[in-house]
C-alpha cells in the first residue's frame, strides 16, 4: 500500500483526475497555454483549463462515434478526427467548427497541425492539407492507407507512412510529387527528427525502420516484445523514446548513432509493455506511460525516475506535455484522464 | 494476453449475388437485442441496414516473417483498433468480404496481430453460397472453392431455384471440398440467426467437435475439385515432440496448398486432449479439457487443402505416434 500511495504522491500533491467513461484515445495542450483537450472514445472531448485545472472540465460533443485522432491546432484550440468522417477544430472555449466531412464511411485516422499554419488530416490512402484558416490546399495520395503522419520542424513537408514505406511531401511545392522512402511492410507511427535529417516509422513485425534522409541510408531497430505506437523525439533530437518494450526504449541519434548503438533502456524489469512515450518539449526527460496504468518521468542522463502515478487505473493509452514543459496530462483506456502540474513552486 | 471478454467476430463471404448482404441484413434486422460493427467492402445491389457500417479497403499486405502465405490484412488491423475505442456499443463484429475475396488474410489477420487477437476471437467463417450457379462458379474461379474450403458454415442458399437432384449434387460438391463444413439449406438466407452468428468455431476447444457431414474415406470417389479433404486417425498416443518436428516443417514447405489443419491429439502421458488448428502456415495449439469417460483416446487430423499427398500426409502422422509396445513387433 505504501509504495502505491508513494507512486501517487504527485498525482495526488500536484494533479487533478477524473472518470470520464471512455477510452482516451488523445490528448492535447493548446498551443495558447490555456487548456488542455483529452479526445474520447464516445465521440467528445473534454477540456481542462490550466489556470482552475480543479475546476469543471468541459464536455464538447464532437463527434457521432469515436474520436480517433488529437492534435493541437495551428494557434489555439485543437483539431480532433473521427470515424464519423468529421475534421473538427475545437475552440479554446469549446465552440466546434467543421474543418472538413469524408464521404462514404471513411474515417479520419490521424490529424496534425503545425504553427506555421498548415493542418493536415489522414483519410484512407489521402491526406488533406488545410491551411490556418481552413483553406483546403491540396490532397496527397499515398499508394495504400496511410498509418501515421507527421511535420517536420518547421512545418514545410509532411510525411506519411503507408505499406511499404512512407512519402515525404512538400507542403508548398507547385507539383506534388513524394519522395518516397522504401522498406517492405506495414508502416503505421511516424516521426521526423527535429533538425529534419531522419524519417522513422514503427512496423507492424516489432520494429523500427529508419531513414536518413541525407543518403537514404537505412536503419532497423528491432527487438521489440510488441508493436511501438508511441515515437518521440528529445527537444534537441538527440534521442528517441519508445514504447513497445518493458522498459522506456531510447535510441541515440547522435556520435553516429542509432546505427550500429545499442539503446538506452529506462525503468524496466517489471515484465510489463510501456505503452505511451513523452519527450519533454526542453530537457532530456520522458514521461512513460505503462500497461497496468503507472505512469513515470525519467531523466535520460542519470536514468533517475520518479513516478508520477501508481498502477492501477487501466492501460495508459495517451500521454502528453504542453509546450511549457511544466504540465504533463495522460490517460487510460478504461478511461481514467489525470492532469499534473510539475512546475516550479515559490 | 487477452482480453477477458474478447468481442466476437464473424466472416462472411461468398460471391457477388449469392446473398451475403440478404444475410447481413437478415442479421442485423431480427430482433436478438444484439449491436453488431459492420465492414464492408462493396456497395451490393441492397444497402446495409445499420448504425455502425465501416468502409474498408482489402488492403492485404505480407507479414515480413519469412512466411510468404502469410498475408494479413491491413485495414482491418486499422478498424478493429478504431473500433476497440468504443467496444461498449457494440456485441460483435461482421466482415463482409468482396466475392472475389480469399478468406486467408482475413483469418490470419485475426491469429497474426497481436492486437487484434487480443481484442477479439474469430467466431465463424461463413460461406454463402448461390445453388444454382455454384457448379459454374467452381469451375472457373478458385476463390469460389476457397471460401467453401475455409468455411465452418456454408448457407446453400438460392434453394428455390434448384431441382432436388440438383441440390443433392451441389451438396456433395460442397462435402468434397469441405466436408466438416456444416451446410445450412436457405431461400433469401432465411437461415435461423444463431446457426451463423455467437457459433465459436475457432475455438480450439470445439475443434473436430462435429462429426464430418460426409467421410471422404479413401479415394473412392471422384475428385473434381482442386480444393479437397484428407483426415486420418491413429491409435497409438503422439509423441508432442515428434509431432511439433513433422507439422512445423509440413506447414513451413506446404503452408500455401494447405488451406485449413484441424487436430485433436492424444499425448503420451495426459489425461487432457490437445487440440490444433491452423490457417496456411500460422498455427495455434493448446490442451483442451480431459478426454471423456470411456472415449477411445485417439489421434485424428485433417487437411483441407490442394495437391495433398494423402500417403506421404498418413505417413508423416503414423510416424508421429509412440513406438509400438516391444510385445507386438514380432
Amino acid at each position: 500500500m505504501s509504495g502505491a500511495a508513494e507512486a501517487d504522491f504527485l498525482l495526488a500533491s500536484r494533479g487533478v483526475s477524473r472518470e470520464l467513461g471512455a477510452w482516451v484515445v488523445g490528448i492535447a495542450f493548446g498551443r495558447d497555454g490555456a487548456g488542455c483537450a483529452f479526445g474520447l472514445g464516445d465521440g467528445s472531448l473534454r477540456i481542462a483549463r490550466l489556470a482552475a485545472m480543479d475546476g469543471e472540465w468541459q464536455e464538447v460533443a464532437a463527434h457521432d462515434g469515436a474520436c480517433l485522432s488529437l492534435c493541437a491546432d495551428v494557434k489555439d484550440g485543437f483539431l480532433s478526427g473521427g470515424d464519423d468522417g468529421r475534421l473538427l477544430r475545437v475552440a479554446p472555449d469549446g465552440a466546434v467548427e467543421e474543418l472538413h466531412k469524408a464521404g462514404g464511411m471513411k474515417w479520419v485516422d490521424h490529424v496534425a497541425a503545425h504553427e506555421s499554419g498548415v493542418r493536415a488530416a489522414a483519410i484512407g490512402k489521402q491526406i488533406h492539407l488545410f491551411d490556418g484558416k481552413g483553406q483546403a490546399l491540396k490532397v496527397l495520395t499515398h499508394p495504400s492507407s496511410v498509418g501515421g503522419i507527421a511535420f517536420d520542424a518547421k512545418g514545410k513537408r509532411v510525411a506519411g507512412s503507408h505499406y511499404n514505406g512512407a512519402s515525404l511531401w512538400f507542403v508548398a511545392a507547385k507539383e506534388d510529387k513524394p519522395r518516397l522512402l522504401e522498406w517492405k511492410g506495414s508502416h503505421a507511427a511516424i516521426a521526423i527528427s527535429p533538425d529534419g535529417t531522419h524519417v522513422v516509422t514503427a512496423m507492424q513485425e516489432n520494429a523500427l525502420h529508419g531513414w536518413r534522409l541525407s543518403d537514404g541510408q537505412h536503419m532497423r531497430m528491432s527487438g521489440y516484445p510488441s508493436k511501438t505506437k508511441f515515437l518521440s523525439f528529445t527537444a534537441k533530437g538527440r534521442w528517441l523514446a519508445t514504447s513497445g518494450a518493458d522498459s522506456v526504449v531510447l535510441w541515440p541519434f547522435f556520435g553516429g548513432g542509432p546505427m550500429g548503438k545499442a539503446p538506452t533502456e529506462l525503468a524496466g524489469g517489471d515484465n510489463v509493455f510501456c505503452t505511451a512515450v513523452a519527450c519533454h518539449p526542453q530537457h532530456e526527460v520522458v514521461a512513460a506511460g505503462f500497461a497496468d496504468g503507472l505512469v513515470l518521468m525519467a531523466e535520460i542522463a542519470s536514468g533517475k525516475v520518479v513516478p508520477v502515478a501508481a498502477p492501477g487505473r487501466g492501460p495508459i493509452s495517451a500521454l502528453g506535455w504542453n509546450p511549457a514543459g511544466t504540465h504533463l496530462a495522460f490517460g487510460t483506456e478504461t478511461g481514467f484522464a489525470a492532469l499534473v502540474d510539475l512546475s516550479k513552486r515559490p | 494476453m487477452s482480453d477477458a471478454n474478447p468481442v466476437p467476430v464473424t466472416v462472411l463471404t461468398g460471391y457477388l449475388g449469392a446473398g451475403k448482404t440478404t444475410l447481413l441484413n437478415r442479421i442485423l434486422t431480427e430482433n436478438h437485442g444484439k449491436k453488431f460493427a459492420v465492414v464492408i467492402n462493396e456497395f451490393g445491389e441492397l444497402g446495409v441496414d445499420n448504425d455502425l457500417v465501416v468502409d474498408a479497403d482489402e488492403e492485404v499486405f505480407e507479414m515480413n516473417n519469412g512466411c510468404i502465405c502469410c498475408t494479413v490484412r491491413g485495414d482491418l488491423i486499422r478498424i478493429i483498433g478504431g473500433l476497440m475505442k468504443r467496444r461498449n456499443k457494440f456485441d460483435g463484429i461482421i466482415v463482409e468480404t468482396t466475392g472475389l475475396a480469399d478468406p486467408a488474410p482475413v483469418a490470419q489477420t485475426f491469429f497474426a496481430d497481436e492486437d487484434v487477437k487480443r481484442a477479439t476471437k474469430l467466431d465463424a467463417i461463413v460461406t454463402v453460397v448461390d445453388a444454382k450457379n455454384l457448379p459454374a462458379r467452381l469451375k472457373d474461379s478458385p476463390e469460389a472453392e476457397e471460401q467453401i474450403a475455409f468455411a465452418d458454415i456454408v448457407v446453400l442458399n438460392k434453394m428455390d431455384l434448384v431441382t432436388p437432384e440438383e441440390a443433392e449434387e451441389v451438396e456433395k460438391r460442397i462435402r468434397a471440398i469441405n466436408p466438416y463444413a456444416e451446410i445450412r439449406r436457405a431461400t433469401k438466407s432465411d437461415v435461423p440467426i444463431d446457426s451463423v452468428i455467437g457459433r465459436d468455431a475457432f475455438n480450439l476447444s470445439r475443434i473436430l467437435e462435429r462429426e464430418p457431414e460426409f467421410l471422404s474415406g479413401e479415394d473412392e470417389h471422384e475428385h473434381d475439385s482442386e480444393v479437397m479433404s484428407v483426415s486420418f486417425e491413429v491409435s497409438r498416443p503422439i509423441d508432442p515432440e515428434r509431432f511439433n518436428a513433422w507439422i512445423s516443417q509440413l506447414l513451413a514447405q506446404k503452408g500455401q496448398d494447405l488451406l485449413r489443419t484441424k487436430g485433436i491429439l492424444h499425448y503420451q502421458g495426459d489425461d487432457r486432449r490437445f487440440a490444433f488448428q491452423a490457417v496456411h502456415m500460422i498455427a495455434d495449439g493448446d490442451f483442451i479439457g480431459p478426454w471423456k469417460e470411456g472415449d477411445p483416446r485417439k489421434s485424428r487430423i485433417v487437411f483441407i487443402g490442394r495437391d495433398l499427398n494423402r500417403p506421404a500426409l498418413r505417413r508423416g502422422f503414423e510416424s508421429c505416434q509412440v513406438d509400438a509396445p516391444a510385445a507386438d513387433q514380432a
